[in-house]
């Protein structure tokens, strides 16, 4: 009877001991910051100087063109974990197409500004089967190369984050101001540099500089080359048949190409000069000071005499 | 007065036309042994079952061991059987559900005053010592031989010490060395209780053990 | 007394067998009827649970229970298909959030369910292991799925054919497992989550080659032309998009018009659910908005129906049942009168030995009723759960 009675007292205080276990690990005191998830520098940069330190803005870890980017099973975890994606949209992210995100979280900065985008034709169609031809129609899609496009981006931006952070509005408002003044700034030094530019032939290395030739009216044509690529015969012939009726003096990459092939374009007449579109992080440096070393380069290879 | 005084007995069977037993006079002295012997169906059975108080007489005395059976209600008497007698059967009559030390305890298992007691499980075991099966407490009736199974019927019998110890032809189903043994085991456990012993046997080679052998013919009233 | 339930106990202690066959007859005898009960109860409760948190489902016109089953319970039978601007059109409304399914395809057996990742927002459907699906090809399985097929994150799982003699068209897709779903005691739990591209891929709607412009493929190559690329039949279509491929995955045509099963619209609020009701009332689209519940309504009726028949003929059961159990008994005490008759000598009354019967037809009955309820519970915890996944079938 005493035994018993002892077994049951036991197990009785064993279950009252089970309750006081906490009730799971302590969080910490303050809320972790919302994510923000950026596909490009630019965006990145925009929503750093939008945001300042009221969220945690982010990159994935791209090595080479954003644009180019193919997120694996490891980048999942960061973009299902963000609480915001920024994405450049017109079709800048193909990675779109296989992913599976919610949409709730996605925020297209050209959503509102469609009218303003460029279509470009592909360099190739092709075809298979009963289904016959079909051409991938493409965008342009580095729309924040012109800054009035990068203001309106801007501003698509800090409207996502006033969302995710009502409280904090104002403030996003006053700093998007003044990176909608730089902007504008910027556009203004492009303007300059790009008039005395006007009325010349352009040669761009790769199509990607749409938005600066409808911008600033510019007349160029592009090729299909690659700055670490050496091109191919057909692709000499191809320029020399290009320059024959539109005849550049200048011809635009968006990275610095070959030595030879800068030699041979030297001696074809052509002057080689790099901008680049700041897709990804630059080694140094931030947005502006890249465009600014963008507008000296040109300024340069303009003032260069042969 | 203790012992068997019977007194002008008669009994009928309600249903079975014609059979009449009447029993002029029957003594039988405390603590004495008897066989009663006669043809089958003369009544013998009959006997047992009113010296028991199973049955009932139409009329006359039966006072066993100082009681008068024939002013009993029918409480009365199943309680006086549970008391005072012990009952050893023919077929054994052990239960077979029951082990070999349940079926000792039976009768204070049918008894509605029984109650649980250590001092049942050293009954138990004395008795079965003493008819040599004390290995055999908890074995099951099927296991065991004829003869092992009528020792443990008349432990049963002698478990609440009782007065008068009956049995009806114990030795029909055993073989020739087992009847004897038997025979003289009841003997021996109703001498040892100070009880009366009253066994039916149509066997007559079992006789000689007796002090005392009744003939149901002569016992009875043929008229 | 109580050596009566004494010996009733050894007795049905001894007769082991005979004494479970009673328990057992009795026990089923009680039980049939109480289990029907319990079952389709429960399962109407669970079935309309689901229903209930369905608020409306948008579908091609035709069978109303088809569709209502195929989407909330991943029935095999399927409806009509509807094109993926159905869902647009919802969106569009601004009445309403749209969730789209397609269910066409199995694996091993189990529904293979493309959708959003809203989806599991909305069925509070919470992880176990792993992470959401984030690339085509990704999914995620059910509980069940998980643990029948013995699959977690990092294993693969494959579509099946849905013919045999399928050679041009739905090819067998393998994709990975990257996450296993909490039990959630649904429909959910048998079927493996994919987007709803990832299923189209399934379908053959889209898939991935190797860029045919960029040369490496000149063994796929049949002529370039112009600018035009023609590939030959050698031109590998993938059953599986890996890190490598995916990029070269892309749809053809317009994915507007690619399948759906239904839409799960969920309104914000009664309003809402009654403006794009009546929108879909005489729609020149030829699209149905159902209300789930009140299909599986008229579907319960009938079962409550059957379900009468069937508990009138348990009973119907249940008295022969009686009736041969009480033979059982009657034969039993008839062939142990002896037994009885030794007790009454030894000085047994008459009532011990009927409470010694009672005692033994008490303990069987309260067996019994033990058993019964063990069984309810169980029927309870599990049965429905069986019961829905044939729903699934």
């Amino acid at each position: 009877m005493m035994k018993k009675l002892l077994f049951w007292s036991v197990l009785i205080l064993l279950g009252a001991c089970e309750e006081q276990v906490t009730d799971g690990s302590r969080l910490d005191d303050h809320v972790s910051k919302p994510l923000v998830l950026t596909s490009n520098y630019p965006l990145y940069y925009f929503a750093s100087e939008i945001a300042g330190d009221v969220v945690n803005v982010q990159m994935p870890d791209i090595d080479g063109d954003p644009a180019m980017w193919v997120p694996g099973a490891a980048d999942i975890p960061q973009l299902q974990a963000a609480d915001l994606i920024v994405i450049n949209g017109a079709g800048y992210e193909s990675w779109l197409a296989f992913t599976s995100l919610d949409t709730d979280r996605l925020l297209d900065t050209t959503e509102d500004i469609q009218d303003l985008l460029l279509p470009i034709e592909s360099a190739t169609l092709h075809q298979h089967g009963p289904e016959g031809e079909h051409s991938h129609e493409s965008i342009a899609f580095t729309t924040w190369l012109d800054p009035q496009i990068a203001i309106e981006q801007a501003g698509a931006i800090a409207r996502g984050l006033s969302a995710l952070v009502p409280a904090q509005a104002e403030a996003f408002e006053t700093r998007l101001a003044l990176l909608e003044k730089r902007l504008d700034e910027l556009d203004g030094s492009f303007e300059q540099v790009f008039t005395n530019l006007k009325n010349q032939p352009l040669v761009f290395s790769h199509p990607i500089y749409q938005y600066l030739q409808k911008r600033y009216g510019l007349n160029a044509r592009s090729l299909h080359w690659e700055p670490e690529t050496e091109p191919g015969t057909r692709d000499w012939i191809d320029l020399g048949n290009l320059l024959r009726e539109h005849p550049a003096k200048l011809m635009i990459w968006e990275a610095t190409p070959l030595d030879t092939v800068r030699e041979k374009l030297v001696h074809m007449g052509v002057r080689s000069v790099t901008f680049s579109p700041a897709g990804n992080q630059p080694d140094q440096g931030d947005y502006f000071m890249v465009m600014k070393d963008n507008l000296l380069q040109l300024s340069v290879g303009m003032g260069q005499k042969q | 007065m203790s012992g068997i005084q019977i007194s002008n007995l008669k009994f009928s069977y309600a249903s079975a036309g014609g059979f009449h037993m009447h029993i002029p006079r029957l003594d039988i002295a405390a603590g004495e042994c008897v066989a009663i012997v006669g043809p089958s169906g003369s009544g013998k059975t009959t006997l047992l079952n009113l010296v028991a108080g199973t049955f009932v007489a139409r009329s006359g005395e039966i006072d066993v061991a100082g009681q008068r059976l024939h002013n009993m209600t029918e409480g009365a008497r199943r309680r006086f059987r549970i008391d005072q007698v012990g009952q050893v059967f023919q077929a054994f009559e052990l239960l077979e559900y029951l082990s070999v030390a349940e079926n000792i305890l039976l009768p204070r298992l049918i008894d509605p005053d029984g109650r649980k007691s250590s001092d049942a499980q050293q009954r138990i075991q004395s008795l079965l010592a003493s008819v040599g099966l004390q290995d055999k407490a908890d074995k099951m009736p099927g296991e065991l031989s004829h003869g092992e199974r009528q020792r443990v019927a008349v432990c049963r019998a002698m478990f609440n010490r009782p007065a008068l110890l009956l049995a009806d032809e114990p030795t029909g189903n055993l073989d020739q060395d087992n009847k004897q043994k038997v025979v003289e085991l009841l003997i021996s456990q109703a001498r040892q209780h100070d009880s009366m012993l009253m066994m039916v046997t149509h066997d007559h080679s079992m006789l000689d053990a007796f002090e005392r052998v009744i003939d149901f013919a002569e016992l009875v009233d043929s008229k | 007394m109580t050596g009566a339930f004494f010996l009733g106990w050894r007795y049905l202690r001894y007769h082991r067998l005979k004494s479970l066959v009673l328990l057992a007859s009795v026990s089923l005898m009680m039980f049939l009827p109480t289990a029907t009960r319990l079952l389709v109860a429960d399962s109407a409760t669970a079935l309309t649970a689901r229903a209930q948190a369905t608020p409306l489902l948008l579908g091609e016109r035709g069978g109303e229970l088809e569709l209502v089953l195929n989407s909330l319970y991943f029935h095999a039978e399927q409806p009509p298909q509807l094109p993926y601007s159905a869902l647009d059109d919802v969106e569009d409304s601004g009445l309403a959030d749209g969730i789209p399914l397609y269910t066409r395809f199995r694996s091993r057996g189990a529904p293979i369910v493309g959708t959003s990742l809203d989806y599991f927002e909305f069925r509070n459907l919470q992880l176990a292991d792993g992470r959401m699906m984030g690339l085509l090809g990704e999914a995620v399985v059910g509980a069940n799925v998980a643990s029948e097929q013995g699959i977690g994150p990092g294993n693969n799982l494959v579509s099946s054919p849905e013919t045999v003699f399928d050679l041009a068209g739905v090819y067998p897709l393998k994709m990975r497992v990257v996450g296993v779903l909490a039990r959630s005691g649904s429909p959910d739990d048998d079927a493996v989550f994919v987007d709803v591209r990832t299923a189209w891929v399934i379908q053959g709607l889209g898939h991935g080659h190797e860029d045919l412009a960029q040369g490496k493929s000149s063994g796929s190559v049949l002529s370039r032309a112009q600018g035009t690329i023609t590939a030959n039949a050698a031109l590998k279509q993938f059953n599986e998009i890996t890190a490598e491929n995916i990029r070269d995955f892309h749809f053809h045509g317009d994915t507007s018009g690619f399948p759906l099963s239904a839409v799960i619209i969920v309104p914000p609020d009664d309003k809402s659910a009654t403006l794009l009701r009546g929108r879909y009332q005489n729609h020149e689209s030829g699209y149905q908005v159902l209300v789930p519940g009140e299909v599986l309504d008229g579907l319960l009726e009938t079962v409550f129906t059957i379900q009468n028949y069937i508990i009138l003929g348990l009973m119907m059961l249940s008295l022969a049942t009686i009736a041969v159990v009480t033979l059982v008994f009657l034969l039993s005490q008839q062939l142990r009168r002896g037994e009885f008759m030794t007790l009454k000598r030894m000085g047994a009354s008459r009532g011990f030995v009927a409470t010694l019967i009672a005692s033994e037809i008490g303990f069987v009955l309260l067996g019994s009723l033990v058993m019964t309820a063990i069984l309810s519970w169980v029927t309870r915890h599990y049965a429905t759960e069986f019961l829905l996944s044939l729903v699934a079938l």
